[in-house]
């Protein structure tokens, strides 16, 4: 700040994950091959909406049922073989995350759970958040989503436990030579589009209306005068939804007016 | 104790989902991972701009004459507003769930995209794509594709056709509608006002 003499550095607001033993991975990789039991999980928040906890706790419900897998949620740290570190980690749960950390028996597995953990998620530029797990401990598996599905966090554990496989990759693009974006629907008017775009997003909100303007424009666009109804009709019962049937048949009076002029 | 045993054998274990062992029907809306279409994308930044959770960001690279464009699964809250906002359908929420990842880096996309430059000062004032994008959705609204104005127009800068635009004959009034107005009385005694006020003020200045 201009005419304010910083009396402390900024190190104060970086923080350094724990170091890692060098055997650590070692131990981790026999940890995965000679578990012949159940693998126990603890949980720790610091500082999500809950929102996380809410879907653990959906996978651990007999609908999903993690325990086929042998996986339990247990009370204290010492009894853990998987930390699940979820929200943002504020300030205040820093100290507490870290003693949970030192507690749990090595070798251990840390997963970073939704998009809190993984990267601070929503919270991440706040005052009083370091932004994320891998700030303070060094993390084995994240698990992306907000909150992610019991499905995902299924997926997740067996990432941990070494019986599924990393199916995300990272991407790269580079434009090519005479790249193009291709216009839409060009056989509609453009004031038609913009007619019928804005009305089926005032009907049925924003995200939605532009799927269901994007399909009626792709029935409208592949018709002719003649067979326009018909394949409007089919679309509709392919669909089986009065809420769509409404929207639709709106949008096709709109249409109509605009052609009529 | 014998209801009991009914109901759990009449039940059984459908209860549970198979998945991982079976795949998982989603529905229909649901909003997996944001598939990012670079072909179809025009860096127009919109969703940098809608993007909750900042897990989209844009950056320009004057020197490099690239503009990237980046996604973070880590910090995506899988909203769809990237998805309501983009004007090419770019991007898309799919129903892919199955995200997890052990390697940080994986979590994230990128694209580069050119810069267009201005063919008045040659500096760098939008994607390549976007123009010829703005280009062919002018020309499907009824302009001619091959119109030299219309070309001329799209790849000037902002600035240069501000400055065009100003010494252009047909826009240039020489302060017409002040001296109309003069001449109608109706701005007279603003004028002289500020005369008056001007007077003061060099006044207190000495
Ligand atoms: S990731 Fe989303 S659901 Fe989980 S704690 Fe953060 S804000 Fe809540
Ligand atoms: S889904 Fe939401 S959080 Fe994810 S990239 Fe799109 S706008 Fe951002
Ligand atoms: S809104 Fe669509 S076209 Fe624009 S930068 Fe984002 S993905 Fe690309």
């Amino acid at each position: 700040m201009k005419g304010i003499k910083s009396l402390v550095g900024n190190d104060h607001t970086k923080t350094i994950p724990v170091i890692q033993d060098a055997n650590f991975k070692k131990l981790k990789q026999t940890l995965l091959k000679e578990i012949k039991r159940s693998a126990y999980v603890y949980r720790v928040d610091c500082g999500g909406c809950n929102g996380c906890e809410i879907e653990i706790f959906a996978a651990t419900t007999p609908v999903f049922d993690t325990e086929r897998f042998g996986i339990k949620i247990v009370a204290s740290p010492r009894h853990a073989d998987i930390l699940l570190f979820t929200g943002a980690v504020t300030r205040a749960m820093r100290m507490p995350a870290l003693r949970a950390y030192e507690a749990a028996p090595d070798p251990k597995i840390v997963v970073s759970y939704g998009a809190c953990g993984c990267d601070g998620g929503i919270f991440h530029d706040l005052y009083c958040v370091w932004g994320g797990t891998d700030k303070i401990v060094p993390v084995d598996v994240y698990i992306p989503g907000c909150p992610p599905t019991p499905a995902a966090t299924i997926y997740g554990f067996a990432m941990a436990l070494g019986l599924l496989d990393q199916k995300l990759k990272a991407r790269s693009h580079n434009e090519a030579e005479n790249e193009k974006a291709t216009l839409k629907h060009t056989g509609i008017p453009l004031a038609l589009k913009t007619i019928i775009e804005r009305e089926a997003r005032l009907l049925s909100g924003y995200r939605q209306g532009g799927i269901l303007a994007d399909e009626f424009m792709a029935v409208l666009a592949k018709s002719t005068q003649e067979t326009v109804d018909a394949n409007l009709k089919r679309f509709l019962s392919e669909k089986n939804d009065p809420r769509i049937s409404e929207i639709i048949e709106i949008l096709h009076h709109k249409a109509l007016a605009f052609m009529r002029g | 104790m014998f209801k009991l045993f009914k109901t759990i054998i009449k039940v059984g274990t459908k209860t549970t989902i198979k998945y991982p062992f079976e795949p998982l029907d989603v529905c229909d809306d649901f909003r997996g991972k944001p598939e990012h279409d670079p072909e179809q994308c025009i860096a127009c930044g919109a969703c940098t701009q809608a993007c909750p959770a900042n897990a989209l960001i844009m950056e320009t690279d004057i020197e490099n004459n690239l503009r990237r464009w980046e996604i973070s699964f880590a910090r995506c809250i899988y909203c769809g507003r990237c998805e309501e906002v983009c004007p090419t359908n770019a991007i898309t929420l799919s129903q892919e769930f199955e995200l997890a990842v052990t390697n940080k880096a994986d979590l994230y996309e990128e694209a580069n995209f050119t810069l267009a430059h201005c063919v008045e000062c040659a500096e760098a004032y939008a994607p390549t794509k976007a123009v010829s994008y703005v280009h062919d959705l002018l020309v499907q609204s009824g302009l001619d594709r091959d119109d030299p104005y219309l070309s001329q127009l799209l790849n000037t800068c902002p600035s240069c056709c501000r400055r065009a635009n100003m010494l252009d004959s047909r826009t240039l009034v020489h302060g017409q509608y002040f001296h109309d107005a003069l001449a109608n009385d109706s701005l007279a005694c603003d004028v002289s006002a500020d005369k008056v006020f001007q007077q003061e003020r060099s006044n207190q200045g000495e």
